[in-house]
């Protein structure tokens, strides 16, 4: 079993009463409320956390993509996942947007994940969701009644352009090139593994066994709430003849770990109810275009209201309510391994997206946590499913054939930084009219 | 059945097949008399209400419904908005009329003001009941698709508590986060999500595709109507379509909001026929 340690970076600092005076968290939140210095420390303590979790050995690092939300402040997903690849060495990056309708041409997207593939050693997970409504609909103002089929014809031009070594024409409905040929290709082939975000509708399952994708479930109301989708999903593969493996699933879950479970939520409820009354203060008129969803998933939507309405997104909850009913696992490293264990079990997942970072948890609390998971949690967890191969997983070059971020400079510093000669210069003519060197 | 629709308000319903992997059309229609295309708005035609029953008192009135409305479907055939005004066209050929009366409300308003300027031969006069597709910065037309319908009432209505008002409050019920719905409110929560659908596909996310650059097109007599107490689609765009359409007559409806036809239907319908019969 694998475990990635997957970020949302929230803003901290929205004020108290923010439920009461703003409409909403996403789409029309007055972007007046964001200080961009506070959001300069903030931005490097998020990456520093990311890049401790790859010192403390998590699989992989996760990063998203939202547009215009005070809780989800990556834009763009591939700015971050470029900052890692230059700062960590061994965690594979995770990047679950692109959200590819939103890219003109899509090609961007085939050539920053190539980028990024390239820069990393091979360490790619490339994340195709279609994306919210909140983001793509009315942040990114794509149409909902057209938006999934541009996705579909996106996703097909990326793929080919991976997986042809020549240029060639596209005439798609969407987008017209005459000359596709990306530069860089990824270093994976035939090309890095998909991860594919969804809320469980059966189409994106159909999509995932079509094209031996894996399915992430993001949710944030836990594992209990998730059984029925994911059992839903489970089935779906049986049907379809695929194979029923654990690692063909992701699951994200919000965990805090502190040394015993009454310490836990001393320190974690403050930042528990940031997230979950402040971030994920949502409104319903601008929740989900019409058209977003096809009949047959709205229809099924409505009958089960199995997705994150507000009724279930936790608000107002205590922190009992949350611990008890999964919403966050919490507490003791016992504590946490046993629910971990019984999640994993029952969901029969393979991937585990740790959010170990919620709401308004500063650097200390979070690394903490992240200390504790790694050491104390882990190691206990990470057999299970080992039966079972990982199709899912990135093929990056050995480490040891990686190169590490500054090696270059090292390697040479000592001669770029020789004194300068005095002799003659290389051409044979006398260098005597030159400066003499400065010397320290 | 021959113009008994207009005393009862029902109206007869037809579907016609355009042909092979083509939309089929949902026609309701009323009345005896010259021919009468009426072009609804986002919201359908869930009754045969409004300025309907009054114009067919004196038109063969001929109600399309949009793909996703009604019976009608082929939403996938219509790719962009040339194929919608030409499916318009479609409809009235398959309809058997020539150059009929051409009313539209809102959306429907935007459509009938596209078709009559891409083909002005074709349509014989034009009533256009607060349009949308037109768009100034400084008074934008509200966002249809990003309101609750508590919200939407008094964007629509000059009078939020009027019958017509509380009536689309009540579908409030409907988006309940309960999982207690009947049969019937599901049914018409997809019918809702369906036309939506529909309306987003020409209309999200701002409705404005260059009609304005075309008004000047526009030969048939057009009549503009719009409520003073319109919130939706403010009432300073009654003073484009007027400036911008050659002969264009406006005529502003007292006590009025963005749904005239539900909230004035007499003083809606007296304007429409007296331009029928050429009164300015």
């Amino acid at each position: 079993m694998k475990f990635s340690w997957f970020h949302l970076m929230p803003y901290r600092w929205l004020p108290h009463d923010f439920r009461e005076r703003y409409h909403s968290v996403w789409v029309d939140v007055p972007n007046a409320l964001y200080d961009p210095v506070r959001g300069h420390g903030l931005y490097n303590e998020y990456l520093d956390m990311l890049e401790y979790a790859d010192e403390m050995g998590f699989d992989a690092v996760g990063v998203n993509e939202h547009h215009q939300n005070a809780y989800g402040m990556m834009p763009s997903p591939n700015l971050m996942a470029a900052a890692l690849a230059r700062r960590t060495t061994n965690a594979m990056l995770l990047v679950l947007g692109n959200s590819i309708a939103l890219y003109n041409p899509p090609i961007r997207v085939a050539e920053e994940m190539a980028m990024l593939d390239v820069m990393s050693g091979g360490r790619l997970i490339a994340g195709f969701p279609v994306g919210t409504s909140m983001d793509i609909n009315y942040c990114y103002g794509q149409n909902p009644a057209t938006v999934r089929d541009k996705y579909r014809e996106g996703h097909d031009l990326i793929m080919k352009a991976w997986s042809t070594p020549e240029p060639f024409a596209w005439n798609g409905t969407y987008t017209k090139l005459r000359y596709v040929n990306v530069w860089p290709q990824p270093i994976q082939k035939p090309h890095p593994p998909v991860w594919i975000p969804g809320l469980g509708s059966i189409e994106t399952w159909d999509w995932c066994v079509d094209h031996a994708y894996n399915y992430s479930y993001l949710s944030f109301s836990g594992y209990k709430r998730a059984q029925k989708m994911l059992d839903g999903y489970w089935e779906r593969l049986t049907q379809r003849g695929a194979e029923v493996n654990p690692h063909s699933c992701a699951f994200f879950q919000q965990v805090c770990v502190s040394d015993t479970d009454a310490a836990c939520e001393r320190e974690w409820w403050p930042h528990v109810d940031y997230f979950f009354n402040k971030c994920l203060h949502l409104y319903p008129g601008t929740s989900e275009a019409p058209g977003y969803r096809s009949e047959a998933s709205l229809r099924a939507g409505v009958v089960a209201q199995a997705g994150n309405t507000n009724q279930n997104m936790g608000r107002n909850k205590t922190w009992k309510d949350l611990v008890d009913e999964r919403y966050i696992v919490a507490g003791s490293p016992a504590t946490v391994r046993q629910q971990l264990e019984e999640l994993a079990r029952s969901l029969r997942c393979g991937h585990l997206l740790l959010g170990l970072h919620i709401g308004s948890a500063p650097i200390e609390l979070t690394n903490r946590s992240t200390y504790l998971a790694a050491t104390q949690v882990l190691p206990h967890l990470r057999p299970l499913w080992g039966e079972y191969e990982d199709h899912w997983w990135p093929r990056a070059l050995p480490a040891a054939e990686r190169v590490v971020a500054g090696s270059y400079n090292t390697a040479t510093r000592a001669a770029t930084e020789r004194p300068v000669s005095t002799g003659a210069a290389p051409n044979g003519r006398d260098g005597g009219d030159r400066p003499e060197e400065v010397r320290p | 059945m021959t113009g008994s629709g207009v005393e009862n308000g029902t109206p007869r319903s037809r579907v016609l097949q355009l042909g092979v992997e083509r939309p089929a059309v949902e026609v309701l229609e009323a009345g005896e008399g010259a021919p009468l295309v009426f072009l609804h708005g986002a919201g359908g035609v869930p009754a045969w209400e409004g300025v309907l029953p009054l114009l067919a008192g004196q038109y063969h009135v001929y109600a399309p419904l949009l793909p996703g409305f009604g019976q009608s479907t082929g939403l996938d055939y219509l790719q962009d908005q040339f194929d919608l005004f030409l499916h318009g066209f479609d409809v009235i050929e398959a309809l058997g009329i020539e150059r009929p009366y051409l009313v539209g409300e809102s959306l429907g308003g935007w459509i009938a003001a596209e078709m009559a300027a891409l083909r002005p031969r074709d349509v014989g006069r034009l009533a256009l009941a607060a349009p949308i597709g037109l768009w100034r910065d400084e008074s934008p037309v509200e966002d249809l698709f990003g309101h609750m319908v508590h919200e939407m009432v008094p964007l629509l209505f000059h009078d939020p508590t009027g019958p017509a008002a509380q009536r689309m409050l009540a579908l409030t019920q409907l988006y309940s986060d309960k999982d207690d719905r009947s049969e019937e409110q599901i049914e018409t929560l997809i019918a809702l999500a369906r036309g939506f659908r529909t309306a987003a596909k020409f209309l999200f996310p701002v409705p404005e595709h260059g009609l304005e650059h075309r008004l000047w097109r526009i030969t048939a007599p057009t009549l503009v109507l719009w409520g003073e107490g319109d919130r939706f689609v403010a009432p300073c765009y009654a003073e484009i379509f007027g400036e911008k359409v050659g002969g264009a007559c406006v005529r502003m409806i007292p006590d009025a909001g963005h749904l005239i036809g539900l909230e004035r239907p007499q003083p809606y319908a007296d304007a429409v026929l007296a331009w029928g019969r050429g009164e300015r």
